[in-house]
């Protein structure tokens, strides 16, 4: 008899567990579909100028797919926002990232805006490139009389760097800066700027590695501690246009200038603090 | 970044993580019983002023512990050299925040644990009967031999479960030691956490988390089975 119960509850927990589990997996659908219809479907109606960017989806913060399958991010926002203020209706292409201008050039896309690195080798190449609105670039900071002068006088040393920055993205064991990394005699990483620069006050380390913006803040507030600059890590990022494009830019810049002046670039920076402090229109 | 790497590269912290737990072990279990002595002492203001210790100890949370045994003898020192400055004192602290945090982790966990078995020592000495002490007394035991040879014996049986809780407890503390930048096992799986965007390093911490108290567990059960003639 006991048995039976026992056996009875069991399967009555399977029950109800695997309708639980299947409940789940049905409700999330339909959220997705209603979204990416409302936004393709409302400029088609009259004769606008269509302006369809062109991004890696697979970039985030700056334009990825989220998780209901629509193209989003800062310069997705960003680049939505602006083409609403012309009035131009707003399209997304994913290039290939390998092929990007040359699929700009073919016209199935009218820009390249996807935290994308300016290089020299495309203004050459006569490309269009808007001003730099980011930047990537990561300085030392030192005490004032602290002995390293440049980034070789690391050497041995330990150097502080806040966790889940692109800092410590630069020097991690597949970094851009892990070359220099490796001369470090430690590298301490904390959880927090606050925590770094307290280490740094109290000769806890010798260095802290971090973005240019944030540094330059702590050095206008805090006497004692001096920047070394050496575009470590140095990337700025811009969009592309084509050669013959400038209205384009022009129009996009003017825009965007224009949010920037009314704070709607701001409050959208705000979404993502990851990258809020390297947005040199918000830094300057 | 693969399993397999996430779990080299975690396992690399792993003896940090073994460091902080023996270490923290090693001084706090002798500094609890000093500690409890002195809670038990006859002396009014030896015992209220441990008392207070404890309180303290037990009634702040470890990660503000552990920032303020890293960083406030620097603060400290700050603080006193500007006050040297002010009123022209001949003398100047030149401290500086450790540069091995093993040492401050381990101070801050050995004080904060010593409180916890502090209390747990007590309430196993509050719990012998006065009898055995007669007794003892009766049979011409001198006080030291009377706690080391009849009390303290039975004392360690009957606290053993607790101070197993304790000493697991103790195992999930160890991550703590991220908040002064000790790159122990958590430390690093928060990193790798970090850079994969992934949350297999948190599973691969709770599963060596486990397998470390699954040990303790086993190694206490034989300890608490080794010692159980003294049950009545």
């Amino acid at each position: 008899m006991k048995k039976k119960v026992v056996a009875l509850l069991l399967a009555a927990v399977l029950v109800v567990l695997t309708l639980g589990l299947a409940g789940c997996g049905i409700t999330k659908k339909p959220s997705a579909e209603a979204d990416t219809t409302s936004t393709t479907k409302t400029a088609s109606s009259n004769e606008k100028k269509v302006f369809t960017m062109g991004i890696d989806a697979e970039y985030p913060p700056f334009s990825y797919m989220d998780d209901n399958g629509e193209y989003t991010g800062f310069d997705v926002e960003i680049c939505k926002a602006a083409c609403e203020r012309l009035g131009w209706e707003f399209k997304v292409f994913g290039v290939n990232w390998d092929e990007k201008l040359i699929q700009l050039d073919a016209g199935e896309c009218d820009c390249v805006w996807s935290g994308m690195t300016i290089l020299p080798s495309m203004k050459e190449a006569g490309y269009v490139i808007s001003e730099p609105y980011y930047d990537n670039t990561q300085v030392v900071l030192v005490k004032d009389s602290s002995p390293i002068k440049s980034s070789a006088d690391l050497a041995g040393k330990s150097v502080a760097v806040q966790l889940g920055t692109s800092g410590e993205a630069l020097l991690a064991e597949d970094g851009d800066c892990a070359d220099l990394s490796a001369t470090f005699g430690e590298l301490v990483t904390c959880e927090s700027f606050l925590k770094c620069f307290a280490e740094l006050e109290g000769n806890g380390v010798d260095a802290v590695f971090v973005d240019a913006p944030v540094a330059k803040t702590y050095v206008a507030e805090h006497e004692g501690f001096r920047i070394i600059d050496e575009n470590l890590g140095a990337e700025q990022y811009g969009i592309a246009f084509r050669a013959d494009d400038q209205a384009n830019c022009d129009a996009i810049s003017g825009a965007v200038n224009s949010m920037v002046e009314d704070g709607t670039y701001a409050k959208i920076a705000e979404k993502y603090p990851d990258i809020v402090n390297n947005l040199l229109f918000l830094n300057k | 970044m693969t399993l397999a790497t996430m779990i080299m590269k975690m396992s690399e912290g792993l003896g940090k993580t073994c460091a902080i737990f023996f270490l923290t072990l090693l001084f706090s279990l002798p500094l609890g019983m000093i500690v409890a002595l002195l809670r038990r002492s006859k002396i009014k203001v030896i015992s209220k002023i441990t008392q207070f210790c404890i309180s303290v100890l037990r009634g702040t949370p470890l990660m503000l512990q552990l920032l303020a045994v890293t960083y406030g003898p620097y603060y400290l020192s700050v603080a006193v050299n500007k006050l040297s400055d002010l009123y022209n004192w001949s003398f100047y602290l030149d401290i500086s925040i450790s540069r091995n945090k093993l040492i401050p982790v381990v101070i801050a966990f050995a004080i904060n644990y010593a409180a916890y078995f502090a209390e747990i020592y007590r309430s196993g000495l509050e719990s012998m009967p006065v009898g055995q002490y007669e007794a003892a007394h009766v049979l011409g035991y001198s006080k030291p031999q009377t706690f080391m040879k009849i009390i303290l014996p039975q004392v360690i049986r009957r606290i053993l479960p607790s101070m197993t809780n304790e000493i697991v407890t103790l195992v999930k503390d160890t991550s703590m030691a991220f908040t002064v930048s000790y790159q122990e096992m958590f430390t690093i799986g928060k990193q790798v956490a970090n850079s994969q965007t992934s949350f297999v390093p948190f599973i691969i911490a709770g599963v060596f988390y486990y397998i470390f108290n699954a040990i303790v567990g086993f190694v206490m059960g034989r300890v608490e089975k080794s010692m159980s003639y003294y049950t009545m």
